[in-house]
């Protein structure tokens, strides 16, 4: 286009000096569209104005076109994963000794001891067990002559001196566990707040030497003790407090997932299930909601730091099972074995996992109480061993427990009346719970039974009401809240490396949210964790998959 | 001109030595977390079909095959995911309605008894599947349709239809890639949803679809090569198409001499594959698996394994409580009944307390209106006063026109 910057006078000259010479191209030269001089910094000027006016734009062209990533702490997960992997939770633990009616002990060099025997047994820590370096051991001596002891008595969760002597009742007989377990109880739990003190009283009176762990966090250690066999005796309080209080009674202490039967959202449901094999011989009913009101509802209410429990139940008929078992002539009844085990669950004809309550996320647990048919009854489990078990049930980790319950007397209505039905007496019902108690105990990977045999000899643990005692459900805690931390770490760290590798996806603000609350409650796991609180950090982390 | 362009260029690179060391950053920080060793707890099974159309019969038979094999040898229900894209034993095409064979000798009926489909017809998408094997489904989504797998799973994933290079053939209008496939198997990885994979693929060119796995623990199989069909096995005249694949009659024929307690291993399985007989040459792909094939028996995927502890015995804590709690337990009981019945006749009670109540503190006017309001609050059938008031908005009208004459 022609430029007009000049003013029409400017024209005339211009054209009037060349018009002589350029007589021959004035044909062809049209002023309109065509010009003689170069452009100038006009023209300059101008593209750079418009170019300027772009770059201003650009941003905010670019921002209407970018992609929407809610920004997410990328540094914060990868420390997070750092921390987790190199340095793996620990709980700072306290325990202490008492020794009574023992002469001539000196208290530091007990307490120096029975450390140097747990860190023997503790060389290889576990996620989740007490820190190597800071637990506390304190040893009380009370003797004839007073009492001696080796730390700074400072607060009321401690020994009181003396407390023994009221005790008038026998402890080493057995025949009064409990009572001496609420004694020893009232006298030691004394100690509200967060400070979880693990002791072990040893009485040096009557005979042969037991060792008793009692439901709350206390146990003790009885018996007649001559000066040369001290070591053992350290070597076994050593062992009762790592082995038992720490480790929970298992071999090994390290945490394997196929014992957390806790699903992502935190919840479990535990399905029981009466399965009538053939309806046709007999009916079995029960009465679930009392058992359920007066044995299970103090068990959930224990473990609400771990998991949060429902309970369904449902009566199933016409459930054969799919393994075969053969006659025995000396023990007068079918056998199954060990190796039938696996085969055991029928599931094509048995429908448990019916439960509408249960979301896509939690974990169901199926307790399975089985009555055979006329033609098996009775049904026994044979060890590998060639002895007959005793409850007649087996658990299948993350899936739950079989029951096997023969009616009484197998006697079989004759005729073609229909079956009666009948309901299962109180106390055969109690028993099957309390196997099923013992079973919920097994898949959380404790043992079912109540004695624990380890180096220096055997303990005799005590039983709770609650299905668990207090010391167990701290290793409950203790591990899942050590599971949850690693399996939050790792997701972040997957959804972090998997974000930053797909530069184009979109994040919404709701994953970034999530995010920011996971990392929270990972590092309030972690303060609570080194501060002792094995309650709050035990609650697991809600993520939302997307 | 020439200077702009050069700043521009320059702008440019230095743009794009930013990306690259973010990238860079970001790759750099990729590492695996080993697991321990954990245990094998449980088998599920994912069946796939992804062809629609009766002339397709021979894939849906497959699929079925499949899945009355691995119901017989253990596999619950509950731990099958099977995903039928078509629906041929109700097909209008099929002279033996409700029945599918794989056989023209017509011996087994697959489609019998008890079979739980759980993605059926136009719900077989790739969205839906690359879903099932990630976990990543809606809130709403029921528990049968999930694959509810952990770290101790063992995983079957049996997929036929048609397929080519890299990709296979969804319904007949989307594909699912060989590089989809593997994403979705890393992700399984990285979430811990299995312990190991078994991919058996039927379909031409299979072996190309499991080229881009890069996963550990994985083991995968197919029935042909790249640049080599599956054939069908034969055609029943009786009902029209073929029935069966070559590569699963094979498999088929090597797990109907098995039953639960057999342990058969996986090398023998795949060392059943005649490349005659199938006329294609069946690939195995065993690069990412750590264990030897000789030493794994089939029913490790293809059966039901549970790990058994025996229960030693009955946690006995609760011997304490017997009869007299069961006596005062019943009474209780009882009082809660009539408790419960006395709050709910006291409620009523008081809501015509609070009835009275509001007619005093409001005037005339808006105390009709309140009782209108609650009155309309408990009309359940709305409909009915509709035709109600319709019905009388007629002589209303009829009214109204005669006194406006």
């Amino acid at each position: 286009m022609a430029d007009f910057s000049g003013s029409p006078e400017n024209r005339p000259s211009e054209i009037s000096e060349t018009s002589d010479r350029s007589q021959n191209s004035s044909a062809d030269f049209d002023p309109c569209t065509m010009r003689k001089t170069k452009p100038g910094l006009k023209r300059l000027f101008l593209t750079l104005t418009v170019l300027f006016s772009f770059f201003l734009g650009a941003p905010f062209l670019l921002k209407s076109i970018e992609i929407y990533r809610s920004p997410l702490p990328f540094r914060d997960i990868d420390s997070l994963s750092d921390s987790v992997g190199s340095s793996p939770l620990f709980f700072p633990c306290h325990f202490q000794t008492i020794f009574v009616g023992f002469d001539n002990l000196d208290a530091y060099e007990l307490g120096s001891s029975i450390r140097d025997e747990m860190r023997k047994l503790t060389e290889h820590p576990v996620c989740g067990a007490c820190s190597g370096s800071n637990y506390t051991v304190s040893v009380t001596v009370e003797s004839a002559s007073g009492c001696a002891r080796n730390y700074n008595a400072e607060s009321s969760c401690m020994w009181r001196c003396g407390a023994i002597g009221e005790l008038d009742f026998d402890f080493g007989s057995g025949s009064d566990d409990d009572g001496v377990d609420e004694f020893l109880g009232s006298v030691l739990g004394s100690c509200e707040g967060l400070r979880k003190v693990y002791s072990v009283v040893v009485v040096n009176r009557g005979g042969e030497i037991r060792a008793v762990v009692g439901k709350y966090r206390h146990g003790w250690i009885v018996g007649r003790v001559l000066g040369e066999r001290m070591d053992e005796l350290v070597a076994r309080v050593a062992e009762t407090f790592v082995k038992v209080f720490v480790n929970g009674g298992k071999e090994s202490g390290s945490i394997h997932g196929e014992f957390m039967p806790v699903g992502s959202d935190g919840r479990i449901i535990l399905s029981f299930n009466l399965l009538n094999a053939d309806p046709t011989d007999w009916i079995y009913d029960w009465d679930f909601r009392r058992i359920d009101e007066i044995l299970f509802t103090p068990v959930i209410k224990a473990l609400g730091p771990v998991a949060n429990i429902s309970v369904e139940s449902q009566v199933l008929y016409h459930t054969p099972k799919s393994s075969i078992s053969y006659w025995d002539e000396k023990l007068d009844s079918y056998i199954f074995s060990t190796k039938d085990l696996p085969f055991f669950v029928n599931s094509n004809e048995w429908h448990l996992d019916t439960s509408t309550a249960a979301g896509g996320r939690s974990k169901i647990l199926q307790f399975v109480l089985y009555i055979p048919s006329a033609k098996e009854c009775p049904l026994l489990l044979q060890l590998p061993n060639g002895e007959i078990s005793v409850t007649n049930a087996f658990i299948s980790p993350m899936w739950g427990g079989v029951a096997v319950w023969n009616p009484p007397g197998c006697l079989r209505d004759s005729g073609s009346k229909p079956p009666a039905r009948h309901t299962i007496s109180p106390q055969d019902l109690q028993k099957v719970f309390e196997i099923f108690m013992g079973q919920l105990r097994q898949l959380f990977g404790l043992k079912s039974d109540s004695l624990y045999v380890g180096a220096s000899g055997t303990t005799k643990l005590l039983a709770s009401e609650k299905g668990f005692t207090e010391w167990e459900l701290d290793v409950l805690s203790r591990q899942h809240a050590c599971f949850n931390l690693v399996s939050c770490a790792t997701t972040l760290g997957s959804l972090s490396r998997l974000v930053q590798s797909l530069p184009r996806m979109i994040i919404m603000d709701e994953i970034g949210k999530q995010v920011k609350f996971s990392l929270e409650a990972a590092k309030l796991t972690q303060n609570n964790a080194s501060l002792g609180i094995y309650d709050a950090s035990a609650s697991p982390q809600d993520k939302q998959d997307r | 001109m020439g200077r702009l362009f050069r700043f521009k260029a320059f702008l440019f690179l230095i743009c794009a030595a930013a990306h690259l060391f973010c990238n860079s950053n970001a790759y750099s920080s990729s590492s695996v977390s080993s697991s321990s060793t954990t245990m094998h707890t449980n088998n599920w099974a994912v069946l796939v079909c992804t062809s629609r159309f009766w002339f397709n019969y021979r894939h849906m038979a497959n699929t079925l095959s499949l899945y009355r094999t691995v119901k017989r040898l253990g596999i619950p229900d509950e731990r099958i995911i099977l995903m039928l894209a078509d629906d041929m034993a109700c097909n209008p095409r099929n002279k033996y309605p409700a029945q599918v064979f794989n056989n023209e000798n017509h011996r087994l009926n697959l489609y019998g008894d008890n079979v739980e489909v759980d993605y059926r017809g136009y719900e077989v998408t790739v969205e839906n599947f690359l879903r099932v094997l990630t976990g990543r489904h809606e809130a709403a989504v029921p528990r049968s349709k999930r694959l509810l797998s952990d770290e101790g799973s063992h995983i079957l994933l049996y997929m036929t239809g048609h397929g080519g290079d890299e990709f296979l053939k969804f319904q007949d209008n989307e594909e699912l890639q060989s590089h989809d496939l593997a994403d979705a198997v890393k992700q399984m990885k990285e979430k811990q949803r299995f312990k190991e994979l078994l991919i058996m693929v039927d379909t031409c060119q299979a072996a190309t679809l499991f080229s881009q796995l890069h996963s550990p623990g994985v083991l995968a199989i197919g029935s042909s090569k790249k640049g080599e069909n599956s054939y069908s096995h034969h055609l029943d005249t009786d009902v029209g198409v073929s029935v069966v694949d070559r590569f699963t009659f094979y498999t088929l024929a090597f797990f109907e001499k098995l039953n639960m307690y057999d342990n058969a291993s996986l090398s023998s399985l795949f060392g059943s594959y005649n490349p005659n007989m199938l006329m294609s040459t069946s690939y195995f792909r065993t690069d990412l698996y750590q264990r030897w094939l000789e030493e794994v028996p089939v029913t490790d995927f293809f059966g039901s394994v549970m790990e058994t502890i025996h229960t030693v015995s009955a946690y006995r804590a609760f011997s304490g409580k017997n009869s007299d709690e069961d006596r005062i337990k019943l009474s209780s009981d009882q009082s809660v009944g009539l408790e419960k019945r006395r709050t709910l006749v006291s409620s009523n009670v008081q809501d015509q307390i609070n009835d009275s109540n509001t007619k005093d503190q409001l005037g005339v006017f808006e105390y009709l209106w309140y009782t209108i309001l609650n009155k309309a609050e408990k009309i359940e059938d709305a409909d009915i006063l509709v035709n109600y008031g319709l019905a009388i908005i007629l002589p209303l009208v009829a009214v109204f026109t005669w006194l406006s004459h």
